[in-house]
C-alpha cells in the first residue's frame, strides 16, 4: 500500500512539473532567453523520470503491470507522449516542440486525474503477457501520433502566423517540420500495427477469436487505415505540407476517439464494465 | 494507387457505419431507434451486419485484387531500382552536392555508410561510391504481401471455421457438436481471491473420438491458455451456476437432473409441468429490488425457481437450501449447487495465415520506414579536393542536415 501512496505523491508532483515545464516554455517565448529553454527541458526530463517512477511504484503496489484500467492507461499515454516528444526534441534539436507538447501532456494527465485510481484485481482474461505487450506498444503508438499531431499544429500555426524573428529561428523550416511529423507517423503506425497484432493474439487466447469487429478493434483499424491513406497520399498525390498536416490531425482525432470515445459511446469487450 | 486510396476510404467509412450502428438487430429494433425510413435503409443496405455483408466482402476482394496486381507489376521495377541503387550512376542527377571536401572517407564513416568502392571513369576520374539499406526498397512490397495474406487468411477462416460450445459440470461427458468427439469434464474450479474476485477459471478435460474411445487426451484449460486436442482448440469461455433438481412422489425418487441457471426440466410423469431454475444466488440477501448475492462463496445458497403448467405460470419464488416446492403429489427440491464450465471448441485452419500476414506487415513496415535507401559518392576534382554527392529516398531535409554536419560544409542540389 505504501507504494500506492508514493505513486499518488509522485503523480501530483509530475502534474505540477509538467505545468512548470509549460510555463517555462511560455516564459522562454516571451523573454527569448536560451537558458530558460534549457531549464524547461531539464524540468521535463525530471518530470519524465518521476513519471516513470510513479508508474513503477503503482506496478509494485498493485503487484502487476499497471496498464489495465482507464486511469493507468491515461497516465501511461501521457508518459508515452512525453517520452516520444523528448526523443524528438533531442534528436531534431527542436526545443519549442516541448512548448506545444506539454499542454497536450497536461490535458491527458488531467484526464487521468479524473479517473478512478482504485487498484482492482484483474479478471482472468486480463492476465496475459500479450496484453501487456499490446498496451505497452499502444502507449508508444499513441505517443508518436500525439507528437505528429503537435508537429502538425505547429506547422499549421507557422503557416498562419507567417512566423518571423524568434519563432522563425526556433521552429524548424516547414519542410523539416513536415518530415519530422511524417517520421513520427511512421513510428506510430509501426507500433499501432504491433498493438493490433499482439491484441489479436491475446484475443484469440482469451476469447477464442482473434478479430470480432468489436468497436474498439474496428476503430483501431479505422485509425490504421487513416494513417495508411496518409502515407499513400504523400507518395502519389504529393500531399505533403499543409494537407498532410491536416490529415495527421484527423488521424489523431481518430486515435483519441478509439481511446476515449469508443468506451464512452459504443459497447464492447474493451469497456470491462 | 489512386483507386487503392479510394478503396481504403470506402473501407474506413464502412467501418464507421459498422461501429456506430448497433449490429445484428431486427427491423423493429431499428425502427424503434431510428426513423422508419432509416431503419428500412439499414436493412436494405445490410448495415445491420456490415462486416459479414456481401458488399463488404466485395470491397475486401477488390482490395486484394488490387494488391495482387500492384505487387505483381512492381516486382521488376523494384528489382531494377535495387540494382541501380547498388551501382554508381554516370551523372549524379538529383543528388545533393558538397564541394571542396578534404577527406571523403571520413564523411562515409560519419554517415554510417559501409566502406566505399573505388573506381575510375573512362576519362580517369577517381570516384568513391557506397549505398546502404537497399532492402528497404522492398518494404512497401512486403507490407502489401502481408496485408494480402492477412485478409485472405481471415476470410478463409471466416468461411471454413467450425465452432461449438459445450457446457457441463464436473463428471459429465458431452458430445462436441457433429465432430464425433466426446468431451469429459473431469474437474472445474472457480478460484477466488481473498476479496472474492475471480482469479481463474480452471477446467480439466478429457477428449476422445467416438471411433477410437481408448485413445484419450487430457488437458487443463484456463482463460488465457486454450488446449489443442484432436485438431480442435478448447477455450475456457465462461461459467454459470447449475444445480440438481430432484422430483419425489410418495417418498420415491422419480427423477434427478442437473440443470444450469436459465434452464428448465419437465416432470416426466406429467409433461405439462415444467420447473425452471431462473437464477441462483450463492450468498443470498434480499434487497428492495429483489434477491442479490453478497459474494461468490456458497454461504447462503438460494434458488429462484418458476413453475409452469403449459404456458401458465403457477408460481415463482426464492427457495433456500432444504426448502421444497409442493405441487400436486410431487415434491421438488434443488440441491448441490455448483459451477458449470462453458467451453468453446473451435477449428480455424487459416489462423496461421492471418498471423503470418500480421508478422509480415510488421517486417515490411520496419523495412519501409527504418531502412531508408541512401547513396553516397565522392569524385576527385583536379585540385585534389573531393566533391561529395548524396541521395536519400525520403526525408531528404534531414539527410541534408546530416550530410552537412558530416562534411562540415553546406550542401547544394545538383541539377
Ligand atoms: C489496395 C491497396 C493498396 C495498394 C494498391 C497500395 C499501393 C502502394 C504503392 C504503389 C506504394 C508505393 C510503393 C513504393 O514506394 O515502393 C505503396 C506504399 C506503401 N503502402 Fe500501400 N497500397 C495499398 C494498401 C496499403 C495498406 C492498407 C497499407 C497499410 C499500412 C499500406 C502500406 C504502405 C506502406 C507502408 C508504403 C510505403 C510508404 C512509405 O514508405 O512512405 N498499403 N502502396
Amino acid at each position: 500500500m505504501v507504494f500506492l501512496a508514493i505513486e499518488q505523491y509522485l503523480f501530483t508532483s509530475v502534474l505540477i512539473l509538467y505545468v512548470v515545464t509549460m510555463l517555462l516554455y511560455v516564459l522562454y517565448m516571451i523573454l527569448k532567453k536560451e537558458t530558460i529553454s534549457r531549464i524547461a527541458l531539464i524540468v521535463q526530463i525530471v518530470a519524465l523520470v518521476l513519471h516513470t517512477l510513479a508508474i513503477i511504484s503503482r506496478g509494485i503496489g498493485a503487484g502487476r503491470l499497471p496498464l489495465t484500467n482507464q486511469y493507468e492507461f491515461a497516465t501511461a499515454f501521457a508518459w508515452g507522449l512525453s517520452l516520444v516528444s523528448l526523443i524528438f526534441i533531442l534528436k531534431f534539436r527542436f526545443h519549442l516542440l516541448g512548448a506545444f507538447a506539454s499542454p497536450v501532456i497536461i490535458l491527458i494527465i488531467g484526464y487521468a486525474a479524473m479517473q478512478s485510481k482504485e487498484v482492482k484485481e484483474l479478471m482472468p482474461a486480463l492476465k496475459s503477457g500479450w496484453l501487456g505487450l499490446h498496451v505497452a506498444s499502444a502507449i508508444i503508438a499513441y505517443g508518436a501520433f500525439g507528437v505528429a499531431f503537435v508537429l502538425s499544429l505547429i506547422f499549421l500555426l507557422r503557416d498562419k502566423m507567417k512566423a518571423k524573428g524568434f519563432l522563425d529561428r526556433h521552429i524548424p523550416p516547414a519542410a523539416k517540420l513536415d518530415v519530422i511529423s511524417y517520421r513520427s507517423v511512421c513510428l506510430g503506425l509501426l507500433f499501432l500495427s504491433f498493438t493490433i497484432v499482439s491484441g489479436a493474439i491475446w484475443a484469440e487466447q482469451a476469447w477464442g477469436s482473434y478479430w470480432s469487429w468489436d468497436p474498439k478493434e474496428t476503430w483501431s483499424l479505422v485509425t490504421w487505415l487513416i494513417y495508411a491513406v496518409y502515407l499513400h497520399l504523400r507518395i502519389f498525390a504529393k500531399w505533403k505540407g499543409k494537407p498532410a498536416a491536416i490529415f495527421a490531425t484527423v488521424g489523431f482525432i481518430a486515435v483519441i476517439f478509439t481511446y476515449i470515445g469508443v468506451n464512452t459511446f459504443l459497447p464492447g469487450v474493451h469497456s470491462y464494465k | 494507387m489512386k483507386f487503392a486510396v479510394i478503396l481504403l476510404v470506402i473501407l474506413i467509412i464502412s467501418c464507421v457505419f459498422g461501429s456506430f450502428i448497433t449490429q445484428n438487430q431486427t427491423l423493429s429494433w431499428y425502427t424503434e431507434h431510428y426513423s422508419e425510413r432509416v431503419a428500412a435503409a439499414i436493412i436494405a443496405l445490410h448495415l445491420d451486419d456490415v462486416f459479414h455483408s456481401v458488399w463488404f466482402l466485395v470491397i475486401a476482394g477488390v482490395l486484394c485484387l488490387n494488391l495482387i496486381l500492384c505487387n505483381l507489376t512492381r516486382i521488376r521495377p523494384i528489382i531494377d531500382k535495387i540494382r541501380r541503387a547498388g551501382k554508381a550512376p554516370e551523372r549524379f542527377e538529383g543528388y545533393l552536392k558538397i564541394s571542396g571536401v578534404e577527406d571523403p572517407e571520413d564523411v562515409f564513416e560519419k554517415m554510417h555508410f559501409p566502406k566505399p568502392a573505388a573506381d575510375e571513369t573512362e576519362d580517369g576520374e577517381k570516384r568513391l561510391f557506397a549505398s546502404k539499406n537497399r532492402a528497404g526498397l522492398f518494404g512497401a512490397w512486403i507490407c502489401h504481401l502481408g496485408i494480402l495474406l492477412l485478409i485472405v487468411g481471415f476470410v478463409l477462416g471466416q468461411l471454413t471455421h467450425r465452432e461449438y460450445t459445450v457446457y457441463g459440470v464436473a463428471g459429465e461427458t458431452k458430445t462436441v457438436g457433429d465432430t464425433g468427439l466426446f468431451l469429459e469434464i473431469n474437474d472445474f474450479q472457480v478460484e477466488l481471491r481473498d476479496d472474492d474476485t475471480v482469479s481463474e477459471y480452471r477446467s480439466r478435460i478429457t477428449v476422445y473420438s467416438a471411433k477410437d474411445p481408448e485413445n484419450r487426451a487430457s488437458s487443463e484449460v484456463t482463460v488465457n491458455h486454450p488446449a489443442d486436442l484432436y485438431g480442435y482448440r478448447f477455450y475456457q469461455n465462461s461459467t454459470g451456476y447449475a444445480a440438481t433438481v430432484k422430483v419425489v412422489k410418495e417418498d420415491a425418487l422419480l427423477q434427478e437432473n442437473v440443470i444450469a441457471a436459465g434452464e428448465g426440466v419437465r416432470i416426466e410423469e406429467k409433461p405439462m409441468l415444467t420447473v425452471f431454475l431462473q437464477a441462483f444466488y450463492p450468498d443470498l440477501f434480499m434487497t428492495s429490488e429483489g434477491p442479490k448475492t453478497a459474494s461468490g462463496k456458497m454461504d447462503n445458497p438460494a434458488y429462484l425457481y418458476s413453475l409452469y403448467y403449459g404456458e401458465d405460470l403457477l408460481g415463482m419464488n426464492v427457495l433456500k437450501e432444504g426448502e421444497e416446492i409442493r405441487v400436486d403429489d410431487y415434491v421438488i427440491t434443488f440441491s448441490d449447487p455448483e459451477n458449470y464450465t462453458l467451453l468453446q471448441v473451435k477449428k480455424d485452419s487459416f489462423t496461421w495465415m492471418a498471423l503470418m500476414g500480421g508478422l509480415i506487415i510488421l517486417i515490411g513496415l520496419v523495412l519501409a520506414f527504418y531502412l531508408q535507401q541512401e547513396n553516397l559518392a565522392a569524385v576527385r576534382e583536379d585540385d585534389g579536393t573531393w566533391t561529395v554527392y548524396g541521395r536519400s529516398g525520403k526525408g531528404s531535409v534531414i539527410f541534408k542536415e546530416r550530410l552537412e554536419i558530416a562534411a562540415g560544409k553546406p550542401a547544394e542540389s545538383e541539377e
